[in-house]
């Protein structure tokens, strides 16, 4: 792309928001959504300091301080939510990238474009299915009493397993179901990657005699590492972040698998709803940020010092 | 991009046009991806084929058996409950649409409007615009706070513009707009002011034009956040609305046996003569069905729309 | 993009606006008459009855007050979640609040200021009947957080509300039981084996998500410990006394050996299949399976049974002779029912607080007005037959007939006549009960709870967490969880609660010389 920017001299205020008043006129629309959705009710998370009640309001309730995240810390639940939630979002980063980059490369070597189209339609389906119906799925697969995997059990003569009474089984499921629905979607991205290395490299390599291994070990895969790394640098950017919709519709409020499943999002989706409590959810919630934040900023303050291009800003 | 890396460890000579012969390790990576590629094809789709053949299957079937590939006594008996009482599921389906329709057209036009400023090299505000966008998804006041500033500052609750409204953009959503913009060559820009034409008028009459695929990548995100929307609905809407947006009306049915009997209500039956198992799943086909039916007429930008999307990211 | 397309956009962003203004404000103030929003629970029928029945209603309440009354419901669907969230949500649309301090979170929502604290002066101007009855009686003060009013009681209608298993008699006498008696709770047991064995269409005790019955209906056998209603922790109980030492607080989930033993129980159950083995992620109507005789068991309590239990099931299951096992049966350890087992409540939020009452106060206390809003209008929702009872119609089917109203919130024994769809053994029961059934003896306390309220829900926290595995006997190793669960209780300050309950207590039991 060439670089025409006009040099940049620098304008008085004044004058630099009269040139640019129409850009700055089709932000507007974005800036009062984020302004009004989501960072007019940033005061709002006070509430976590507070015992909270509508009457007096935010501000007019009584203060606590820190009890409330005293208790998140006490009863371990803060360390337990901040494990699940970092642990599977590494697995879905780590997992959910290896096999992309799995199915991009085999799509590659896949000559027919009939077959290519279809079953990449195929892969993708799962992409479009709300969390609802992704948890209505899963639960007529694993339920004990007509779950399809316990009926082929059953069938071949085995005892049907109690899939909603274990925890630990419930990482593996989480981590598949997640995996299902992203990585037709997510291997697109890589795909689209490996079409646009250049085409005199395989060529080079076959004249070397490389086999089909080592084709791709030293041509596709480091053509496909730029990419990797933004992938993954802007999950990392949520990574204290869980996908609700998968969680909840998948586990609900079966207290059995919690502690294999719970993230923050359910956790604080179960406080405010089911036990009426806002304000050791927004205690949560703002140790989410918070840490979340950190986070971020010293992964990318890491990301800065080894490469400048890589970082997120 | 980074062409160093695409030379790392193979040897590269001048190109030699020349046919690359298969060898066996060739062979052997193109069965496997073969294999593969359909297996997790399969994988993908196995569960719509589950459901849509429970949902043609006679309710004793499953309750006996569980969940099978074909159809098990083949009967329409769900259906035809569903749509002897299409007045819930209907309802249901016009306030999606117009609410994914509407979402869609605005939203997008907000995005790309933003996308596109924010692009502009010679917008001195870009940055500080940019930053203010992506600070919302680091920093939330988390759910509680929320809440309360758009039920009951708003007052929002009760209206299906609680639902439409937070849905219309998300921070990604401009990102992914602005990387889009980069393919647009700024000598359009460029040409289009030296034409004498307004900011604005470039957008909409030369750059608007070029951006089909991100249009449809990203209006395609949105459509499926409205039309897969539940989580909203379930905080903002409850019971207050008569018609449900379609997940959400879904979820209720799944959740809760009464639902289901509501749903079909005029049907003079007991609960438990219903085909709860069927009934749901034949639910499940008819709530999904329309945005699946999109997903081919626009294949084609779509996948040309992600590419350009992240790997230019 | 031409011109032309742009200006069709904006004029689509332009009546999108108009059409979003419509929805969003259609409530105008209007002079007269003032329109009244009661929210209630249950599924908004769909027969017309209800629309038919508040019509005369409101030709009677635009005389009698000028006002209009509509109803706002809050489905089944989630319920628990949907009533805390619309009271959250501080919608001024509704006025008038059904609530319930055992079942719908009555204390949590006047603590939290969802409802308008209703002055004297205020009542007996607007609700003078309401005032007057509930006075009479002394109700007012169990109404009372921090010496406000916040409730009308429904302490005029006598019914038990305690909680017990509906069982089929037909099968207890051929599971060996003599005359289909059980008497003891771990007695079902040997009842849900016969079942599980000798009945493959059926659950022994078919139940629905988390439901704390199986250890609560142990523990209230098997100890004196009487739960205090005023404090909740989320949707459990923690503090009890016991019927011996009623001024010190304990707690079953904290003392003694009874969580145990009931928890292994329920694991044994767990063990034999009384339950299907998805049970927390379930959600059926086991009404209608018990109904169905796919349920050995359906857990609700007796006025449930009364009403509607005996006579579904001698029509569509006859000969199945269904009985009543109370919690607490075997040591007469069960409350009275509490009288705020249904209330209701002025929204914090209503426009016309004053107007809401009054309806209200016409709705409780007048005979016709009080008869429609229940029953619906005569001839065509229900019958008065001869001998004075109340019936339906011919061709009445009350699975699909229903008014709907699901007026629990003030009903009046002196307009209620005897049904014909009540129990023939109603007058036997409610005699068994009576000569059983202990009053609540804290009705009066006043708990404090603003200072504990994070410790609250800190515990409910705790114990939501552990309760629903215990319940549903998913522990390996039921002592290990529960020596777990009390370590994390008391981490989290669950002592600090009960001295401040304590304290409570002592100044209640001192000030009025109990001690």
């Amino acid at each position: 792309m060439a670089a025409k920017v006009p040099v940049e001299r620098r304008k008085p205020l004044l004058r630099q928001l009269a040139d640019s008043k129409i850009l700055l006129l089709m932000c507007v629309p974005a800036i009062v959504f984020f302004i009004v959705f989501n960072y007019a009710p940033l005061p709002g998370a006070w509430i976590a300091f507070t015992n909270f009640n509508y009457r007096d309001g935010i501000f007019g309730s009584p203060f606590v301080g820190f009890k409330n995240f005293e208790f998140l810390i006490k009863s371990g639940q803060l360390w337990l939510l901040t494990r699940n939630t970092i642990l599977y979002n590494l697995a879905f980063i780590i997992f959910g990238n290896i096999l992309q980059i799995a199915i991009a490369v085999m799509l590659n070597e896949i000559r027919s474009t009939f077959f290519k189209k279809i079953s990449q339609a195929a892969m993708f389906l799962p992409f479009f299915i709300s969390a609802v119906l992704v948890g209505v799925i899963a639960f007529n697969l694993l339920n004990y009493d007509t779950g399809a995997i316990n009926a082929l059990i059953k069938q071949t003569g085995g005892d049907p397993i109690k899939i909603y009474s274990v925890a630990g089984i419930w990482p593996l499921i989480i981590i598949m179901v997640h995996l299902w629905q992203s990585t037709g979607y997510g291997s697109i991205v890589y795909f689209a990657a490996i079409m646009g290395i250049d085409r005199s490299l395989y060529e080079a390599a076959a004249i070397d005699g490389a086999s089909a291994w080592q084709r791709i070990r030293y041509v596709t895969l480091p053509s496909l590492k730029p990419t990797f790394i933004i992938l993954v640098l802007f999950s990392l950017g949520s990574i204290m972040h869980g996908n609700f919709g998968l969680f909840w519709n998948l586990v609900g409020n079966n207290a059995a698998l919690f502690k294999t499943t719970d993230i923050i999002e359910t956790s604080v989706y179960r406080m405010v709803l089911t036990q009426n409590n806002f304000t050791t959810s927004t205690a949560v919630g703002l140790y989410q940020s918070l840490f979340g934040f950190a986070l971020v900023m010293t992964a990318n303050w890491i990301v800065r010092r080894i490469n400048k291009d890589y970082a997120l800003f | 991009m980074h062409s160093s890396d695409l030379a790392e460890g193979v040897g590269i000579g001048p190109a030699k046009p020349r046919a690359i012969k298969l060898d066996r390790s060739d062979v052997v990576l193109r069965t496997i991806s073969y294999v593969t590629i359909t297996l997790f094809a399969l994988f993908c789709v196995l569960p719509f084929i589950m459901m849509l053949s429970a949902s043609l299957s006679s309710e004793a079937e499953i309750r006996r058996s569980g969940f099978g590939i074909l159809p098990k006594d083949f009967t329409l008996t769900a259906y035809e409950y569903i749509f002897n009482a299409p007045r819930q599921i209907v309802g249901s389906y016009i306030v999606t649409i117009v609410m994914t329709v509407c979402g869609t057209a605005i939203g997008l036009f907000v995005i790309a409007m933003t996308g596109y400023a924010l692009h502009r090299r010679d917008f001195p505000f870009r940055n500080h615009i940019s930053f203010f966008i992506y600070f919302t998804t680091l920093f939330s006041a988390g759910l509680a706070p929320t809440f309360l500033w758009v039920a009951r500052d708003l007052g929002l609750r009760g209206s299906y513009l609680a639902v439409f409204l937070q849905l219309l953009m998300t921070p990604w959503l401009i990102i992914l707009m602005k990387n889009f913009m980069r393919t647009v060559p700024y000598e359009i820009v460029e040409s289009g002011k030296v034409d004498g034409a307004g900011d604005f008028r470039i957008f909409a009459q030369l750059c608007l034009p070029m951006m089909k695929p991100a249009l449809a990548t990203i209006g395609l995100f949105l459509a499926l956040s409205y039309w897969n929307e539940w989580y909203l609905s379930s905080l903002y809407l409850g019971s207050t609305v008569e018609f449900k947006p379609l997940q959400y009306h879904l979820y209720n049915l799944i959740n809760t046996a009464n639902a289901l009997r509501n749903s079909v209500a005029g049907s003079n039956v007991s609960i438990t003569d219903l085909p709860s198992n069927t009934l749901k799943m034949a639910s499940a086909i008819v709530a999904t069905g329309p945005i699946l039916l999109l997903y081919p007429f626009i294949q084609k930008y779509f996948v040309s729309g992600i590419t350009i999307g992240a790997v230019k990211g | 993009m031409n011109r032309r397309n742009i200006i069709k956009l904006g004029a689509t962003i332009l009546a999108l606006g108009i059409s979003a203004n419509a929805l969003m404000g259609s409530v105008q103030a209007q002079d007269a008459p003032t329109e009244i929003t009661m929210l209630t629970m249950g599924n908004k029928p769909t027969n017309g009855r209800l629309e038919a029945m508040l019509e005369k209603l409101n030709a009677r309440l635009l005389e009698q007050a000028n006002a209009k009354l509509d109803l706002f419901y809050i489905e089944w669907a989630d319920w628990q979640t949907q009533y805390n969230v619309q009271l959250l949500s501080g919608d001024d649309n509704v006025d008038l609040i059904a609530t319930a301090t055992d079942w719908l979170f009555a204390w949590e929502n006047a603590e939290k200021g969802a409802f308008l604290p209703l002055s004297e002066e205020m009542l007996k101007a607007n609700a003078p009947k309401t005032w007057a009855q509930v006075d009479a009686k002394g109700h007012w003060d169990l109404t009372k957080l921090n010496g406000e009013i916040f409730f009308a009681p429904e302490d005029n209608y006598t019914q038990y509300t305690n909680h017990g298993f509906f069982y089929r008699g037909d099968w207890a006498t051929e599971a060996g039981f003599e005359n289909g008696e059980i008497t003891k709770f771990e007695d079902f047991t040997k009842y849900f084996e016969w079942v599980k064995a000798t009945k493959p269409d059926a659950y022994p005790w078919d139940i629905a998500g988390a439901n704390e019955a199986a250890l609560t209906g142990y523990l209230q056998g098997h100890t004196d410990l009487q739960t205090l209603q005023q404090v909740t922790a989320g949707n459990y109980f923690p503090f009890q006394t016991s019927e011996a030492d009623p001024y010190t607080v304990t707690s079953w989930y904290m003392q003694g050996d009874e969580l145990l033993a009931a928890a292994e129980l329920a694991k044994k159950w767990n063990d034999i299949g009384v339950w299907r083995e998805d049970a927390l992620n379930y959600d059926g109507d086991t009404r209608e399976e018990f109904y169905a005789a796919l349920t050995g068991v359906e857990q609700h309590h007796t006025q449930t049974y009364l009403t509607q239990i005996v006579d579904n099931m001698n029509t569509k299951q006859p000969g199945s002779d269904p009985r009543f096992f109370w919690f607490g049966k075997e040591n007469g350890n069960f409350f009275k029912d509490i009288f705020t087992h249904g209330a209701m409540a002025v929204s914090a939020n209503s426009k016309n607080p004053e107007k809401a009452l009054q309806v209200y106060d016409l709705i409780r206390n007048d005979k016709e007005n009080y008869m429609l809003f229940n029953f619906g209008i005569e001839g065509t929702d229900y019958i008065v037959t001869a001998d004075g009872k109340l019936g339906f119609p011919e061709g009445y089917d009350s699975s699909t007939d229903g008014l709907g109203t699901n007026y629990w919130w003030g009903r009046m024994d002196e307009f209620e006549l005897p049904k014909t769809s009540d129990a023939p053994n109603k007058a036997e029961i409610i005699a068994a009960l009576d000569a059983q059934a202990k009053d609540y003896p804290y009705s009066t306390l006043i708990v404090s709870k603003a200072a504990i309220d994070p410790t609250l829900a800190a515990i409910s926290g705790v114990l939501s967490e552990y309760i629903p595995q215990l319940q549903y006997g998913k522990f390996d190793d039921p002592a290990a969880a529960i020596a777990e669960m009390r370590q994390k209780l008391a981490d989290v300050g669950f002592e600090e609660a009960r001295a401040s309950v304590q304290a409570d207590i002592d100044a209640w039991a001192t000030a009025r010389g109990l001690k």
